[in-house]
């Protein structure tokens, strides 16, 4: 979580940005009733559901692979996977292709992508790891923006926590 | 200058020059006379030589100046090659490939000088000419040529006042002034460019202030062999010195300290200053002089270029890109006319069938070009073996002799670096553990020399590459005795184990017969791990073996890893695709065929029984067929083992590209990639290896 937050703050100088809050943007995304945030910069593509073929023997949040332009990638259910109901895939639901350094693309699975939001630091409030109940794991803050609670969703506990199964 | 962006291709030419000269080396062993050889040898080691000089290694450059010097003396016929020669120019060329290696992995050479080597070459030098010895060791010279007066060349340059000025002025501020005299080889044919280098390494120590023939005519090649500097310099001379011997091509560099009065028309001007009063240490360096050596710093900073990511590439034939672009343009004119048609479709016209096909044509055609491009020969890891062979037949004291025959095999470029390894392995095991030792040899009645063959050759969808020996082949009694030692078998196993099931017992892991370790083979490293890279390439090996007369070890590897020919299969509804490398038929079995042996369901088939394997129960999904139909079995073969997998249905042979999976999914065995159907749907590839 920490490394998470310095990257951003350096990318940010580099930019010219100093003395300015550092910000931010998140793309809003919901499940079920609640709204989750996911930093802009590890999102590569949001596409439609798709066609998915299954693999089997794999656990079940990975829903299977699809075909991005000739790429082969896997597709996870950010549902089964914080726990959730099973997804019900509707007219809204989108997959998003996430750019992960160490595993390639993955793709999460949401009910909805609902705006980009851009928060400067003051607007985030960090969560400590407090709970163990195992969705804290996967939100590493919340973001309040317009009066609404968003949760910020860490990427990389969402992903990588898969290979120690 | 940045030349980071040059080392890729520096890397490919330094390999390509070193596999040459390993190659044109032993050659020069079997025929010391071939002057051809000798000419090819030293073009490789000039043009190795320049590289590395202007890549700024210079520690690779000393070295592989060095040899050229004695493949230069080889090719004057002053040195006639010598066994010990050879090793000492072999060993050269390990530590060149080493340099090789530093600088793919951290665009550093590293910091081996390899001084014994140098020197050894060196002594080879000395060993024979006289003139030639002095080039080589100048250092002595140098100080002894300094108190010869009549030498020092430097004092018959007529001083201009403006110089004389400089120098006392240099004086006094306790500089160092020297005359310097450097003499080119007699058979260097750029002497401007050498003398070039001089005077750069020179300006790095100090200034040079006079040059005998001028710096002009210096550079426009207008001197004979030698040239004469004036240098003012904080550096003692020594430095000064071997800055200028650095540069190669360089016979001879002699200097001493400037005596102002010698010089051929002095005279005092205003205060005589004894210029030649000169104090080592403490003295202010002047403005030009920080200049310059603040710029050699600079580019020596450069010359370490950031650690650069060196991709792999394909040398590609010129020719097999112009089919390529051939057929891209096709494929260009196939669209258009493809939209064309729809038009006239609309408006009632036919033909869309027609350029379809025509789309089909173009577009397996370039599927085949691509494919190709991605081939190279064998070659480029095999030649690499005979050098191997002959280090190999000196350490092991044994007369061996490497035949290789379909070098130029194609091979996928991934296939090709993957495959280098293992063949080593069989190799050296052959030669370490296949061949026998002269005395046994001659009982036998075989040749002296022992014989060991490596032939590779394409075969259907496959390449086969073969090694192959004539020595004493596989002592099965005592591979049994070994394994039952080991307890990887009980005695009563290993009664009624079959011969060649014996023979597998040498891939398992940590199972090695030599009966004494040696550093060439037998730490039972060796060919389980050449089993598992053969079949992490979906190749296999199998050893064939007559005792006392030799075993051959064949390799069989797939033409290319990212195109195969598969089966595709439906079960549950879902499709697969099976390697039809992997298949050996497809049965129509009737549910009264299959009986259960141990509560397992197996086939009887032709005298052989075999397992059957209900993949729609491996794949977790529900079977779409009744359970009274007849089953349809596909038998797949790995080795001599056989299985039947039970599919829903069949859909056909397809030709697929694989894709992989990706680092994410992991768990899944039995699953070896992904596929691309023609409608954008992924297909998995079963892995018919894993499932047996």
């Amino acid at each position: 979580m920490e490394q998470l937050n310095t990257t951003n703050a350096l990318s940010i100088d580099g930019e010219g940005n100093k003395g300015v809050l550092e910000t931010i943007q998140y793309i809003v995304v919901r499940l079920g009733d609640e709204q989750y945030g996911i930093d802009i910069r590890y999102i590569d593509n949001i596409v439609r559901m798709q066609r998915m073929t299954r693999v089997p023997k794999v656990p079940d949040y990975l829903k299977g692979v699809i075909n991005l332009r000739g790429e082969v990638l896997p597709v996870i259910s950010l549902r089964l996977k914080m726990g959730l109901e099973a997804d019900e895939y509707t007219r809204t639901t989108r997959i998003i292709i996430l750019k992960l350094e160490q595993e390639g693309n993955v793709g999460i699975i949401v009910d909805e992508v609902k705006e980009v939001v851009t928060l400067s630091e003051d607007q985030i409030e960090k969560l400590t790891y407090d709970s163990k109940d195992g969705k804290v794991n996967y939100i590493n803050a919340v973001g309040k923006h317009d009066g609404e609670l968003i949760s910020l969703l860490d990427l990389n506990s969402i992903t990588l926590e898969e290979n120690a199964q | 200058m940045d030349v980071s962006q040059y080392l890729e291709i520096f890397l490919d030419e330094t390999k390509e020059h070193l596999q040459s000269l390993n190659t044109q080396i032993l050659e020069l062993e079997a025929d010391p006379e071939n002057m051809d050889t000798i000419n090819e040898i030293f073009r490789a080691a000039h043009s190795l030589k320049g590289m590395a000089g202007t890549m700024g290694y210079k520690r690779m450059q000393n070295l592989t100046h060095d040899m050229e010097n004695v493949f230069s003396e080889v090719r004057n016929g002053n040195i006639k090659v010598q066994p010990e020669m050879i090793d000492v120019l072999f060993r050269c060329l390990d530590a060149l490939d080493e340099y090789t290696n530093n600088i793919q992995e951290s665009a550093d050479e590293g910091t081996n000088d390899n001084e014994p080597l140098i020197k050894q070459l060196n002594d080879i030098l000395n060993g024979t000419s006289k003139a030639e010895a002095k080039a080589e060791a100048p250092k002595e010279q140098a100080a002894a040529q300094s108190s010869e007066e009549s030498e020092e060349k430097w004092h018959d340059i007529a001083l201009e006042d403006s110089q004389i000025r400089v120098i006392i002025e240099a004086g006094k501020q306790k500089k160092n002034v020297y005359g310097i005299n450097v003499v080119v080889q007699d058979t260097c044919l750029l002497k401007a460019a050498r003398a070039f280098l001089v005077f750069k390494a020179v300006e790095e120590k100090g200034e040079i202030i006079v040059s005998n023939p001028s710096a002009q005519d210096v550079e426009d090649e207008k001197f004979d062999k030698d040239f004469t500097l004036i240098v003012i310099s904080d550096a003692t001379l020594d430095e000064v010195i071997k800055a200028a011997e650095n540069v190669s091509e360089i016979a001879k560099v002699t200097g001493a300290p400037l005596v102002l009065e010698k010089t051929k028309n002095y005279h005092p001007i205003e205060e005589r200053e004894e210029a030649d009063s000169k104090q080592e240490t403490g003295v202010n360096p002047a403005p030009s002089t920080e200049d310059k050596s603040g710029k050699a710093a600079k580019t020596e900073k450069k010359q370490t270029p950031s650690k650069p990511v060196v991709n792999r590439t394909v040398r590609v034939d010129i020719e097999k890109l112009d089919v390529l672009m051939n057929l891209v343009s096709e494929l260009i004119i196939a669209k258009n006319s493809l939209v064309s048609a729809t038009d006239q479709e609309q408006s009632g016209g036919n033909g869309i069938n027609e350029h379809i096909e025509y789309l089909e044509s173009v577009t397996t055609s370039l599927h085949e070009s691509v494919m190709k491009v991605r081939m190279v020969p064998i070659e480029s890891v095999v030649n690499k073996f005979p050098r191997m062979i002959r280090d190999l037949s000196k350490k092991l004291d044994k007369k061996m002799e490497l035949y290789m025959t379909g070098e130029e095999t194609e091979l996928d470029r991934t296939v090709v670096d993957e495959i280098g390894d293992p063949l080593m392995h069989l190799l050296r095991n052959s030669a370490d553990h296949g061949l026998e030792s002269a005395e046994v040899r001659a009982q036998r009645g075989k040749p002296a020399v022992g014989s060991i063959f490596l032939d590779a050759y394409q075969d259907g969808n496959n390449v086969v590459i073969e090694v192959r020996d004539d020595g004493n082949g596989i002592d099965t009694e005592a591979v049994k005795n070994k394994a039952i030692e080991r307890g990887v078998i009980t005695p009563e196993q290993a009664a009624s184990m079959a011969e060649k099931d014996i023979i597998n017992l040498l891939f398992l892991p940590s199972f090695s017969t030599a009966k004494q370790v040696t550093d060439v083979s037998g730490r039972g490293v060796g060919l389980d791990v050449v089993r598992s890279k053969i079949e992490s390439l979906s190749g296999e090996v199998e050893v064939k073996s007559k005792l006392g007369e030799g075993s051959t070890w064949t390799i069989r590897l797939p033409l290319t890893l990212a195109i195969i020919q598969t089966l595709m299969v439906v079960v549950g509804g879902e499709k697969y695709a099976i390697s039809l490398g992997s298949i050996q038929t497809i049965e129509d079995v009737a549910l009264s065929e299959v009986k259960l042996v141990q509560n397992k369901e197996v086939i009887h088939l032709r005298g052989t029984v075999i397992p059957l394997i209900r993949l729609s129960e491996l794949l977790d999904v529900e079977s779409t067929r009744s359970k009274e139909d007849n089953l349809i079995v596909v038998i797949v073969k790995k080795g001599d083992k056989l299985a039947g997998l039970v599919v829903d249905d069949m859909i056909g042979q397809q030709e697929i590209v694989i894709k992989s999976l990706g680092k994410y999914i992991k768990q899944c065995k039995f699953i070896s990639g992904a596929t691309i159907l023609g409608d954008g749907e992924v297909a998995l590839i079963l892995d018919a290896n894993a499932l047996l």
